[in-house]
C-alpha cells in the first residue's frame, strides 16, 4: 500500500513538472517550492544523523573528547554571519576550511591534473602491429593537445607559424570535441526522459516491464 | 582581528597542510588525522547559513504578501518538517520498504521525482535548440555539426545498423581529438586552479573575505 | 512570413509532442536492438570478475535524484556483479542526496519484486552466527541456512549485512573523507546508517583502509567522481573506475588515456553495456532498466538528427544565413 500511494504521490508530481512544458501553473510553481524545503530539510537531517550525532554529540556525551568543541565553537561561528556587527567573525570557519581544503588539494591536483597528462600526453606515434587508425589518432592526440593549448595560450598573438597554424588546428580539434560534447549531452538529456517515462509507463501504469 | 586573522589562519592551514604531503612523519600524519576528524564538523555547520538565508528570504516573502507568498509555505514547511520526521518517527534515514516512514516518502516519493522531471526536461529543450540554433553557418560550425550527428548515432543501436563505421568513427573521434581537446582544457584549468590556490593561500586573492565588515 | 520563417517559427510545443510521443512508442513496440559493447566498459567488467571474496569495492554514489536514470543503472549493475561474486560493497555518497541515492540501490537490489533480486540479511540477524565466531562468507553462508533459513526460488542469493556489504553513506567534505579513509575506514565512519557499529562487522575486519580496497566505482552526476582520481587514486594508488552521465562522459577520457581509471561507463548506453556483460555471462537472467531504454534513444537520437537537418534546410533555403533576423517564436 506504501508503494502503491507512493507511486501515485510520485506520478502526480512528476506530471505536475511536466505540464510546465505547456504553460506555466500553479500545481507546477507548488512542486517547483517543494523540492527546494524538501531537499535542504532531508540535508539537514541527514548531516545531523551522519555528522553532528556520531562525530560531536555522542563522543562528547560519552565525555573526554572536549577537544571536539574547538570545532564545534569554530562551526557556530557561521551563525554570527546573521548579526551584522560580529559578522567578520564568520571568517575564521570559512578561512579554516578553504586555506586548509586548498593547501590539501594542491600536490594531489597537480599531479592528476597536470603533471600525469602532461606525462601521458607524450606517447609515441607509431608501435610495432598499430593499426593505421590508432597511428593517426596518436598523431592527432599529441599535436593536437598542442595545438589545442596554443589556441588557450592568450599571452602572444595568434600570428606565424607556432601561434597562428597551431591555434587554428587547435579551434578545429577543440570543435570536434565540442561536437562530440554535444552529441554526448543529448544522450543524456534523453536518458533523463527516458527514466521517467519508464517511471510512468512501467512502475505507474505497469504498460510496460 | 577581522581580516588579518582569517588570512593568517589560510595561510598556515595552507602550508602546513602541503608541507604535510610532503613530510609524511607521523607528527604530521597526526595533525592531518585531526584535521580530517574536525574539518566535517565543521563544514556541517555551513549548512546553518543556508537554511537560514532560505527562511529569511521566504519569512519576508510571506510577512509582506509579496506576489506569490504562499508557495514560500511550501518551502518552509517541509524545510523544518523533515528533519522533525526523521527524528520522531524512529525509523532508519536510509529508508527502505520494509520500514517506511513519512520522511522516506518524502524523499523518495515527492524529491526524486521532482527532481528527476525537472533535469529530463532538458531533453524538451535541446530538441527544440536543435532545431532553432544548431546551424552549420561556416566550417567550424559544420566539423561540430558532423562530430555531434557522428557520435550520436554512434552511441545508439540504430546507428550500428545505418552503418558499421558510425560507432568506429565516433569512437575515434572520442578517444583522440575529443581526449586532446578535452586533456588541453584539463591543464588549462588545472593550472587555473593551482594559482586561484597559491592567490588564496598567500593572500593576493581576498575576494572570499566578502562584506562581512572591514 | 514564407513557409521557411513559418517552419522555423513553429510553436515549440510541437516538437515537445513529437518528443514526447517517439519517446514512448519503443516501449511499447518492444523492439530490443542490440547492444555492442566497448573497451570503456568492458575492461570495469573484466576488473570486477576477477575479484572475489576476499577483495573489496567501493560503490559510490555520487549523484542527485536528477540524473538517476543515468547513474542508478550503473550502480545497480555493479552492485549485482560484486553480489554475485561475494565481493565487500561498502555502499558511500558524496552527497546528502546521494545517501538516499544508494539507500535506493541497494533497496532495489535486494527487493523481492525486483527481477533477479538478492535476499538481504540485517547484520542483527545473523548476530548468534557472528558470535560464534564465524565470518567466512562461504562458512556463513552453510550456518545460516543450516539454522533453517531457505533461500527463495526466485532470490540469486544471499547477502549478508557487514559480511557482503555496508552502507556507509553521506560524509560532508566527502574528498577529505577519501583522504582519511587511506589510513582507516572506521575513523571516517563511526557507524553506517544503520546505526551497526563498524568496529564489529568482518568487512572493516579485513579492509580497514582504503590500501585494502581493490577498486572504487563513482557513479556520479558532476565533477565528484574527480575526487576519487585526486584523492584516491594519486594518494596511495587506488584502482578507480568511472559512472558518469553522458553530458560529462567526454571531459574524462584523458584519464583513461593516462591510466587513472581503468574504465568509464558513459551514460546510460555505458550501462546498458555493462547490464549486456552480466546477462551474455550468466550473472543476470535478464538485462535492465539501461538496456530497455536504448531503443528510445535511437528513436530520439534520430528525431533530433532530423531536426537539426530540418532546421539548417529551413534556415538556409529562406536565406537567413546572409540577411534578416527571425521573427522569436514560442
Amino acid at each position: 500500500m506504501y508503494e502503491i500511494i507512493g507511486i501515485w504521490v510520485g506520478a502526480f508530481f512528476t506530471l505536475a513538472i511536466y505540464s510546465f512544458l505547456y504553460k506555466e501553473n500553479p500545481v507546477y510553481r507548488l512542486a517547483e517550492h517543494l523540492v527546494v524545503g524538501i531537499s535542504l530539510g532531508y540535508t539537514m537531517a541527514i548531516t545531523y544523523d551522519v555528522v553532528l550525532k556520531p562525530r560531536l554529540i555522542e563522543p562528547l556525551l560519552a565525555g573526554g573528547s572536549w577537544i571536539l568543541l574547538i570545532p564545534a565553537l569554530l562551526g557556530l561561528l557561521y551563525i554570527t554571519r546573521f548579526i551584522s556587527s560580529i559578522a567578520w567573525l564568520s571568517r575564521y570557519p570559512i578561512a579554516f576550511v578553504l586555506g586548509t581544503g586548498m593547501g590539501v588539494g594542491f600536490p594531489l591536483t597537480m599531479k592528476s591534473n597536470v603533471l600525469r597528462q602532461l606525462e601521458a600526453a607524450m606517447i609515441p606515434f607509431y608501435q610495432e602491429g598499430m593499426p593505421w587508425h590508432m597511428v593517426l589518432g596518436n598523431v592527432v592526440l599529441v599535436l593536437g593537445t598542442l595545438a589545442a593549448l596554443i589556441y588557450f595560450f592568450f599571452s602572444k598573438p595568434h600570428k606565424g607559424f607556432f601561434f597562428g597554424t597551431g591555434s587554428r588546428i587547435g579551434i578545429w580539434i577543440i570543435m570536434l570535441g565540442f561536437g562530440a560534447t554535444f552529441g554526448f549531452t543529448v544522450m543524456g538529456r534523453i536518458s533523463l526522459l527516458i527514466g521517467r517515462i519508464q517511471y510512468l509507463l512501467g512502475d505507474w501504469l505497469h504498460l510496460i516491464e | 582581528m577581522k581580516r588579518t586573522v582569517p588570512l593568517m589562519i589560510v595561510m598556515v592551514g595552507g602550508i602546513l597542510m602541503m608541507v604535510q604531503y610532503f613530510i609524511p612523519h607521523q607528527y604530521s600524519q597526526a595533525v592531518f588525522d585531526s584535521y580530517v576528524s574536525w574539518a566535517p564538523i565543521i563544514a556541517a555547520f555551513a549548512l546553518i547559513l543556508g537554511v537560514g538565508s532560505l527562511t529569511r528570504v521566504h519569512a519576508h516573502k510571506i510577512r509582506r504578501k509579496a506576489e506569490n507568498w504562499q508557495y514560500s509555505w511550501a518551502v518552509l514547511i517541509p524545510l523544518y518538517a523533515m528533519p522533525v520526521l526523521a527524528h520522531i518517527w524512529p525509523v532508519s534515514l536510509s529508508g527502505g520498504m520494509d520500514e517506511p516512514s513519512i520522511f522516506h516518502f518524502l524523499f523518495m516519493h515527492i524529491q526524486v521525482p521532482i527532481q528527476a522531471t525537472m533535469f529530463s526536461m532538458l531533453a524538451f529543450y535541446i530538441a527544440s535548440a536543435a532545431f532553432r540554433a544548431f546551424r552549420a553557418k561556416s566550417a567550424l560550425a559544420t566539423v561540430l555539426l558532423l562530430a555531434a550527428v557522428i557520435v550520436m548515432l554512434g552511441q545508439v543501436p540504430i546507428g550500428d545498423l545505418i552503418a558499421k563505421w558510425f560507432p568506429q568513427i565516433g569512437l575515434w573521434i572520442l578517444r583522440y581529438p575529443n581526449l586532446a581537446a578535452k586533456r588541453a582544457i584539463m591543464l588549462g584549468v588545472g593550472f587555473g586552479i593551482l594559482a586561484t590556490n597559491l592567490k588564496i593561500i598567500f593572500g593576493v586573492e581576498r575576494n572570499w573575505l566578502g562584506g562581512a565588515g572591514k | 512570413m514564407n513557409i521557411w520563417e513559418r517552419m522555423l517559427n513553429i510553436d515549440r510545443r510541437w516538437i515537445f509532442l513529437s518528443i514526447g510521443v517517439v519517446s514512448i512508442i519503443p516501449f511499447l513496440t518492444k523492439i530490443g536492438l542490440p547492444v555492442s559493447t566497448t573497451e570503456e566498459v568492458e575492461d570495469i567488467f573484466t576488473y570486477i570478475d576477477s575479484l572475489g571474496k576476499e577483495n573489496a569495492i567501493f560503490i559510490s554514489f555520487d549523484f542527485d535524484p536528477g540524473t538517476q536514470a543515468e547513474n542508478m543503472p550503473m550502480g545497480v549493475a555493479v552492485m549485482r556483479h560484486a553480489f554475485h561474486n561475494h565481493v565487500p560493497v561498502f555502499l558511500t555518497a558524496y552527497t546528502p542526496l546521494g545517501h538516499g541515492m544508494a539507500g535506493g540501490a541497494l533497496d532495489y537490489v535486494t527487493r523481492p519484486s525486483t527481477p533477479g533480486y538478492y535476499t538481504s540479511v540485517d547484520f542483527d540477524e545473523w548476530a548468534d552466527i557472528r558470535n560464534a565466531g564465524i565470518t567466512d562468507r562461504d562458512e556463513l553462508e552453510a550456518a545460516w541456512e543450516e539454522a533453517g533459513n531457505v533461500l527463495p526460488d526466485d532470490s540469486h542469493g544471499w547477502v549478508f549485512e557487514g559480511r557482503d556489504f555496508v552502507y556507509l553513506g553521506y560524509a560532508p567534505l566527502f574528498h577529505l573523507v577519501i583522504l582519511g579513509m587511506t589510513s582507516s575506514i572506521e575513523t571516517q565512519y563511526p557507524s553506517d546508517a544503520h546505526d551497526n557499529p563498524l568496529s564489529e562487522m568482518p568487512i572493516l575486519r579485513e579492509h580497514k583502509s582504503l590500501r585494502e580496497v581493490d577498486l572504487a566505482v563513482t557513479t556520479s552526476g558532476s565533477s565528484a567522481c574527480t575526487a576519487w582520481v585526486i584523492y584516491g587514486r594519486e594518494k596511495i594508488g587506488l584502482p578507480v573506475a568511472f559512472g558518469v552521465t553522458a553530458v560529462s562522459a567526454t571531459d574524462y577520457y584523458p584519464y583513461i588515456q593516462s591510466g587513472q581509471i581503468i574504465g568509464q561507463m558513459g551514460g546510460l548506453r555505458g550501462a546498458a553495456e555493462y547490464e549486456v556483460l552480466l546477462q551474455q555471462n550468466g550473472i543476470t537472467e535478464t538485462t535492465d532498466k539501461a538496456f530497455t531504454g536504448m531503443d528510445v534513444q535511437s528513436a530520439d537520437h534520430l528525431l533530433i538528427i532530423f531536426f537539426i537537418i530540418m532546421g539548417n534546410i529551413a534556415y538556409f533555403m529562406g536565406g537567413f544565413h546572409r540577411k534578416k533576423q527571425l521573427k522569436g517564436g514560442r
